[in-house]
């Protein structure tokens, strides 16, 4: 009987196994990335009200081709236990924020994920672009919308089977977009323009001086150029001219 | 009397002069409001919707107002020839009377063009654009009217896209942030009227969108409006006072 095997035939299996699933239990590889909203290209909706947009873990998951890799979103500060398994009540999308804390969706395998990244590929995640699920219980792992401005924290984590092996470090906190309500656009008077305010002068002093010229016209009108002298109308009668007689007298005295 | 009579000459010359000048003036005004008037830009809808179409409102007086011009105009250089205070006097008046008219027409311009902000066309945007119930036909005009506008111009909002995200509206009542961030007019639409990429879009990866608002194709329609009816009418105005003062000048001077 070999003397290194215990007393229990079936303890002997159990002991290097129970070394095996140790290092394995405690084994979850730290990779050192931290997920992070897209800077290049600059998006637009990068964040929205209830959606928010992250760079794809590329080349951060070396070696884990057999694994699955998730995206768990949580509240900030909520605590998340890596061996959830995802797919149940406990991470339901449908349940969050109350009373699952954080939720767990995107999966999908290394393939979708090639290294290194071809050059004029946008490589993002939409986070909450799932409208159809979120509301169907039969679809825990939806990425459905998220239902307030956060802030979250997401991190990656691969599961072989249902075992964790890596995991990111969890992103800083990201908070979404608050919508403000239209009544708070303020429409009051934002004040005059240049031009207006001269048009309204000039024009008004304009109006003042002929109102003034009009009352002195005719109140003390008699002046006119060339001095004093008025002019005539142009005839509109003809008007006989008259010799006077001493014109006519003279030939016939000379006569 | 032979000064007089040259001072008398240039006078009457000059005012005919002026006169013509007005009825010119006078007739370019009327066609530039009726120009205005009609529209041209498809922006009517927007500016009712402010209840504050008193750009429209000097419009319309500068039509009247451009013929009223033309009209005494003709009086005048027939007054000015027959010099008949009569004539004259009845002009003058008729002139002042216009001259007022035009005069609320400019300032009704201006002041009404200041107060049309992005403010204002943002809250009107949100508020009713897309309403589902519209309350009257107006709300459907300003939902086609933006739609026109955004398609015509590659803009989306008065100020941006973000324009939807920073407020509520009665648009996103009925469609949902992460569906529509943005309406689909703001997507860059291929011939058929489909978005070119709608993930794009409502990622917002430039080119697949409008990333302008639209506040600029407004105001620029806007501007031209209300400053060419302030600003001609102004200059009219200006050249008719000149004309007024040498009209009554030649008043005071004639024979009674």
């Amino acid at each position: 009987r070999p003397h290194s095997c215990p007393r229990h035939p079936g303890a002997c299996t159990m002991l290097p196994l129970l070394l095996l699933l140790l290092p394995a239990a405690h084994g979850i590889a730290q990779l050192k990335y931290k997920p992070a909203l897209t800077k290049e290209p600059p998006l637009e909706g990068v964040t929205t009200a209830s959606t928010f947009v992250i760079d794809q873990p590329r080349c951060v998951f070396r070696g884990y081709d057999n694994a699955v890799i998730w995206l768990v979103v949580a509240l900030d500060k909520a605590p998340f236990n890596n061996t959830a398994a995802p797919g149940t009540s406990e991470t339901a999308f449908q349940d969050f924020p109350d009373p699952v804390r954080a939720y767990m969706t995107l999966n999908t395998t290394l393939s979708n994920y090639p290294c290194p990244k071809p050059d004029g590929d946008i490589a993002v995640l939409r986070v909450g672009s799932e409208t159809s699920c979120a509301g169907d219980r039969m679809r825990p792992t939806c990425n459905g919308p998220l239902p307030g401005p956060g802030p979250y924290r997401v991190k990656f984590l691969a599961l072989e089977g249902s075992v964790p092996v890596a995991e990111t470090d969890w992103s800083t906190p990201i908070t979404l977009r608050e919508a403000k309500p239209p009544s708070s656009i303020s429409v009051t008077d934002s004040g005059h323009s240049a031009g207006m305010i001269a048009i309204t002068t000039i024009l008004s002093i304009l109006f003042a001086i002929l109102l003034a010229a009009l009352v002195a016209t005719l109140f003390w009108g008699s002046d006119s150029c060339g001095g004093s002298s008025t002019f005539s109308k142009p005839e509109s009668v003809t008007v006989r001219r008259y010799n006077t007689h001493h014109v006519y007298d003279q030939p016939a005295a000379r006569l | 009397m032979a000064k007089s009579d040259d001072c008398v000459h240039i006078l009457q010359g000059l005012l005919v002069f002026g006169n013509v000048v007005i009825g010119m003036c006078g007739i370019a005004l009327t066609a530039e409001c009726i120009y205005f008037v009609s529209n041209p830009d498809g922006l009517y809808p927007l500016l009712q919707a402010t209840e504050n179409s008193d750009i429209y409102a000097a419009a319309w007086i500068g039509i009247f107002v451009g013929l009223a011009l033309f009209a005494l105009s003709i009086l005048g250089i027939i007054a000015v020839i027959k010099a008949s205070r009569t004539l004259l006097m009845v002009y003058i008046i008729l002139m002042l009377i216009t001259f007022a008219f035009e005069m609320a027409s400019c300032i009704t311009a201006a002041t009404h063009r200041d107060s049309l902000t992005p403010e204002v066309f943002l809250k009107q945007m949100l508020e009713r654009y897309q309403k589902s119930e519209p309350a009257n036909s107006s709300d459907s005009e300003i939902t086609k009217t933006w739609d026109e506008l955004m398609l015509q111009n590659h803009c989306c909002g008065v100020l941006g896209p973000s324009d939807w995200q920073e407020y509520t509206s009665a648009f996103r009542l009925t469609h949902n942030d992460a569906d529509y961030p943005w309406p689909r007019t703001c997507c860059a639409l291929d011939a058929q009227g489909l978005p070119i990429n709608l993930d794009g879009c409502k990622l917002g990866v430039p080119g697949y969108y409008n990333s302008n608002g639209c506040y600029d194709a407004i105001s620029g329609p806007v501007n031209t409006h209300a400053w060419g009816v302030a600003w001609f009418g102004f200059a009219i105005l200006c050249w008719t006072f000149c004309v007024l003062i040498g009209t009554m000048f030649y008043w005071s001077g004639i024979e009674y």
